[in-house]
């Protein structure tokens, strides 16, 4: 079961990557936006899946909570810079 | 960035969810001790709480919650707090932050002694994290205007 969880949070590590050039090159603003929320949500269930190899998940839902939580309100930040500039 | 938000949405999920975020940095903070997180990381989301209300409410509503003057008091009682500690330590004839020796006065073994000391030392740092972070957030989202001239910076968004 480890092995599975192992090779799951290696497809999402690569699937990061894609992200990370969508929110890199990606035109326009909101692609870069719906890229970064992308790799926090990633990065949330990489961590569940850290908690689970090393079998201490009631840990890494403290982390994955807090990443979740931060990931939301960077959303809300930019979306809001976004409707006071008024452009894409 | 200070000014209010229209939009419903936004308000109504920050409104049910602040509280949430608040106990939740209370239960980081709480058990820094024995999991992940500590004093710095529970007052980064006690902040990030105070953010996200000064983010959909606009600056008059979080000024009457939480406005500079408040913050720069909590961040120095925060100080106090960690420092106090400390310095009682120092008192007790050990060294600077050896919350061992403050088991004669809690009156417990220096073990448990440690361990309720780091805990107020967690909760020092948390409520300067705290007030510290706000601070910055609304010097920045402001442009480091002084609190004298603030009344109109409501408007001042062009």
């Amino acid at each position: 079961m480890s092995n599975f969880f192992l090779c799951l949070g290696m497809g999402l590590f690569v699937l990061v990557f894609l992200c990370l050039y969508r929110a890199s090159f990606g035109p326009g603003v909101l692609n870069r936006i719906a890229g970064i929320c992308a790799i926090g949500t990633k990065t949330l269930v990489v961590l569940l899946l850290m908690g689970f190899i090393y079998n201490r998940v009631e840990m890494f839902i403290d982390i994955s909570m807090v990443y979740a939580l931060l990931n939301f309100i960077a959303t809300i930040t930019a979306a809001k810079y976004l409707e006071r500039k008024g452009e894409l | 960035m200070t000014r209010v938000t229209d939009d419903i949405i936004i308000r109504t999920v920050a409104r049910v969810l602040i509280p949430f975020i608040q106990l939740y940095a209370l239960y980081v903070i709480m058990h820094g001790h024995h999991s992940p997180g500590g004093g710095f990381q529970g007052g980064v989301i006690l902040g990030v709480s105070f953010i996200l209300y000064l983010l959909t409410h606009g600056l008059k509503e979080a000024k009457a919650r939480m406005s500079e003057v408040k913050a720069t008091l909590f961040s120095s009682f925060g100080l106090l707090i960690f420092s106090g500690i400390g310095l009682l330590c120092l008192i007790m004839g050990s060294n600077y932050l050896d919350y061992g020796a403050l088991s004669t006065i809690l009156k417990v073994i220096p073990a448990k002694a440690r361990s309720l000391g780091i805990l107020g030392v967690e909760i020092g740092i948390g409520i300067a994290v705290m007030a510290v972070m706000f601070s910055i957030f609304f010097d920045i989202s402001t442009g480091g205007e002084l609190p004298e001239d603030e009344e109109n910076l409501g408007e001042r968004d062009e």
